[in-house]
């Protein structure tokens, strides 16, 4: 079964004078994870931004599934609560506690009652092994917890499609594997996945597709054990051999 | 010999301390002390004072600030909204307003009230509408600042996390970014209680029937039968009630936020 989930064509976007996507399709199968990867100001996480519109393309087509969001007429909040977003600050209310971050957008916006959206958020507490914090405030957590905090907030809407940007980026070393560790375990009960990442080990060990972007293109893609492990484009060999590599290498050539 | 620069501070600090002995000694000596306790400290005029000061003066006051902040409040979030509105007209009203309200006296805005209004639209509004739209127009001016301060001061990642979970503009704005704005500029928002508290006393220019006079009216009034500073003393003391523990609150507030600052201008 290969129905897709996320289908972007033609995806332009620009701040100002400056282009920082140039062009893109990118097609994502419902239950894949696909990894983009690639140096900073490539565009990746732009390129995300603009899968629920957080950034307003300025050209091209955005399908999730089957709903165009680049159609002028769509109603954009109803289409977010079907894509789960996890941010690299993690964003988690800072005046709500762990518990009232997981309900509020469900009682709000879903609409749902109290006693439903609380047994929707410790269930989702539980996944990402913080039940025992659904009463703290999210200022008591160290930013593992909030991160998983914020991707449990995702998951309490029901999502269809989750984005991650990069989820680990802002986290002490020692704290990024609960959260790989809970990235995982989504990919594995079958999640829709569209990971901005700097962590190689994960994406070749959970990704489906591996994108590699630069300057707004895309540069290569493919399965993960070819973009990583066996790279074609010079710039994805330049690019992985100082990201796994980095103490052997000078410092890069000015742009 | 030249001092050190050491021996010099030194000399300097006993002489600012030789200064204020003598300047005590001077007023002790010949200040007109039984004078002085008649006009600060007259007892009867005191004792005829109570309990009013405190049931009708002292309560007086507190209703009309609590009036009168409670619509700045509103009308100074409406006007924070305007000002980080993406429509320039309604930032433009919004300015508008602030420099007028801001630029010109608080008595003025109570004279036009209580007295321009009537006359130009035959319109009589009781004391209570009449000080809540006065000190509340005035607060409202500086309030929107402080508000809209406290909502920029709100990080841009808040508003995105709100979004992406498919609340609306509107719903991030009230179930999110006000919640928060209003933590951060409790402090501020405690300081301008306490200049509105101070600014009610501007009613005193209304015509108010005894049981609507607040603290300053109350003093004036008794001033005019009791001729000493004492009344103004006690008014003033009353005062104090009201805003000391709210100038510690505010402290207390700010150091609790972890000195979070939050700039008006």
């Amino acid at each position: 079964m290969s129905e897709i989930s996320v289908e972007i064509t033609g995806l332009k976007k620009s701040f100002g004078s400056l282009d920082v996507l140039k062009g893109l399709d990118v097609t994502v199968n419902r239950g894949d994870v696909v990894c983009i990867i690639g140096p900073s100001g490539s565009g990746k996480s732009t390129l995300l931004r603009c899968v629920n519109l957080l950034e307003e393309p300025n050209d091209g087509k955005i399908v999730v599934n089957g709903v165009e969001l680049t159609d002028q007429d769509v109603d954009i909040d109803l289409a977010r609560t079907k894509i789960g977003m996890v941010f690299q600050s993690f964003n988690l209310f800072s005046h709500l506690n762990v518990l009232a971050n997981l309900t509020v957008a469900q009682r709000k916006v879903l609409k749902r009652g109290e006693k439903e959206a609380q047994e929707i958020a410790l269930r989702n507490l539980e996944r990402v092994g913080l039940l025992e914090k659904a009463n703290s405030m999210p200022a008591q957590l160290s930013g593992g917890q909030q991160q998983r905090v914020a991707i449990a907030r995702a998951l309490s809407m029901d999502p269809d499609v989750m984005l991650f940007d990069e989820p680990t980026s802002a986290l002490d070393p020692e704290l990024v594997g609960d959260v790989l560790g809970v990235m995982r375990q989504l990919a594995d009960e079958g999640m829709t996945m569209l990971v901005v990442t700097h962590e190689m080990q994960f994406a070749r060990e959970v990704a489906d597709k591996v994108i590699f972007m630069d300057g707004g293109y895309i540069v290569e893609e493919g399965p993960a054990a070819e973009v990583i492990g066996n790279p074609q484009e010079p710039r994805t060999q330049e690019f992985l051999a100082r990201v796994l590599d980095p103490t052997h290498h000078g410092p890069s050539d000015p742009v | 010999m030249a001092l050190s620069k050491r021996k010099r501070a030194e000399y300097f600090r006993y002489s600012q301390y030789t200064l204020l002995v003598v300047a005590a000694l001077v007023i002790a000596f010949f200040a007109d002390w039984e004078q002085i306790r008649t006009a600060f400290f007259n007892f009867k005029t005191m004792g005829d004072m109570f309990p009013n000061v405190i049931t009708i003066a002292l309560k007086n006051t507190l209703i009309y600030t609590a009036l009168g902040f409670a619509f700045g409040l509103a009308l100074g979030l409406v006007l924070a909204l305007m000002k980080l509105s993406s429509i320039a007209p309604y930032r433009w009203i919004a300015t508008i307003y602030i420099e007028f309200f801001r630029g010109i006296p608080a008595l003025l805005v109570f004279i036009g009230l209580a007295f321009g209004v009537p006359l130009a639209f035959q319109l009589q509004f009781d004391i209570y509408s009449t000080v809540m739209l006065a000190l509340g127009i005035v607060g409202a001016a500086y309030m929107a600042e402080t508000i809209r301060a406290g909502i920029q001061a709100v990080p841009k990642g808040q508003v995105e996390a709100a979004r992406s979970l498919g609340m609306s503009q509107g719903r991030a704005m009230i179930t999110i970014v006000i919640p928060q704005a209003f933590r951060i500029i409790l402090p501020p928002l405690t300081n301008e209680l306490i200049l509105l508290t101070k600014d009610s006393s501007l009613i005193y220019i209304i015509g108010l029937a005894r049981d609507q006079y607040e603290l300053t009216k109350f003093g004036r009034e008794t001033l005019s039968r009791s001729p000493s500073l004492t009344p103004i003393l006690v008014v003033g003391l009353c005062y104090l009630i009201i805003t000391l523990p709210l100038g510690y609150l505010s402290r207390y507030l700010e150091r609790r936020s972890g000195g979070k600052k939050v700039s008006v201008l």
